[in-house]
């Protein structure tokens, strides 16, 4: 059951790339061996409010977080990349990512705004699973979490 | 024909603009359901708006409502462009006045192909 949403939302993150970021499929590939080590790690979730309260995650490093945000917004190659476009960009890829995964629940959910951080620093929750995958031989990970309820965050 | 993208994200806003452009629209964005009901209360007439679901200060559920409450508004097609796949949802918006919906991610060719089903690609595509 896990690997098969793990699986869906591979495909769905990969579809994205290939329409919205690539323009042609094959970049964001299944990274092989040992976990990504991310260098200034760039956060990006939407929660998906139901009867199992869950985040999708999506994390990598801010060099690949800019990159995206270049293809993703048709920036020049000397125009500078702000950390409001980085914002932007991974909040999307995160909103889609989400709506998707909501969409394969069996029961009613509604999705939150995107949230980006910059801190380095994973929002509360239990991780369910996490894949590591490979943008343009760049580190990027999508994982999903079990949602902390909000009565327990404030204990 | 005119065009009227509303996203709250600059980078869907841009990629649905292009493809828009490249059949022939001319485009206006809006960053919400509000700042698209201003452009609409300026006067500005619209043959289509493309509506993202979640955005901040209007959603784009309460954005259809307030344009099918105004007669003066009626001959513009609405589109929904969200990543809200649920069966229940796409009814919700069908029924509050919506005419399509496209899934996020789409590709050129789905966004044409919903155009070309509501008649609404310009003359100079079909050329």
């Amino acid at each position: 059951m896990i690997s098969t949403m793990a699986d869906h939302v591979v495909a769905i993150a990969q579809d994205m790339f290939t329409a919205m970021v690539d323009g042609e499929s094959g970049a964001l590939t299944d990274r092989a061996g040992e976990a990504a080590v991310l260098t200034e790690p760039v956060h990006a979730w939407v929660d998906i409010d139901g009867e199992r309260p869950l985040r999708t995650l999506v994390a990598t490093g801010r060099g690949t977080a800019d990159r995206i945000a270049r293809a993703l917004l048709a920036m020049g190659p000397q125009d500078p990349v702000e950390q409001d476009d980085v914002r932007d960009a991974l909040g999307e890829i995160a909103n889609v990512i989400g709506g998707n995964v909501k969409g394969l629940l069996p029961e009613r959910s509604a999705l939150s705004l995107p949230v980006v951080t910059f801190d380095g620093r994973e929002p509360a929750g239990a991780l369910v699973w996490t894949r590591s995958l490979e943008w343009h031989h760049e580190p990027l990970v999508v994982s999903m979490w079990d949602v902390p309820l909000k009565r327990e965050e404030q204990l | 024909m005119r065009a009227l993208v509303i996203d709250d994200s600059r980078a869907m806003r841009r990629i649905v603009t292009r493809l828009l452009q490249d059949l022939g629209f001319v485009t206006d964005e809006a960053g919400d359901g509000a700042e698209a009901l201003a452009l609409l209360e300026a006067g500005t007439t619209y043959d289509l708006a493309c509506i993202d679901w979640n955005m901040p200060v209007m959603d784009g559920l309460s954005f259809v409502y307030a344009v099918r409450e105004r007669r003066e508004w009626r001959g513009i097609t609405l589109m929904m462009v969200t990543t809200e796949s649920e069966h229940d949802q796409i009814v919700r918006a069908l029924a509050a006045g919506a005419h399509e919906y496209l899934i996020k991610p789409f590709t050129p060719d789905a966004l044409k192909g919903k155009l070309d089903m509501l008649g609404l690609v310009p003359a100079r595509e079909n050329a």
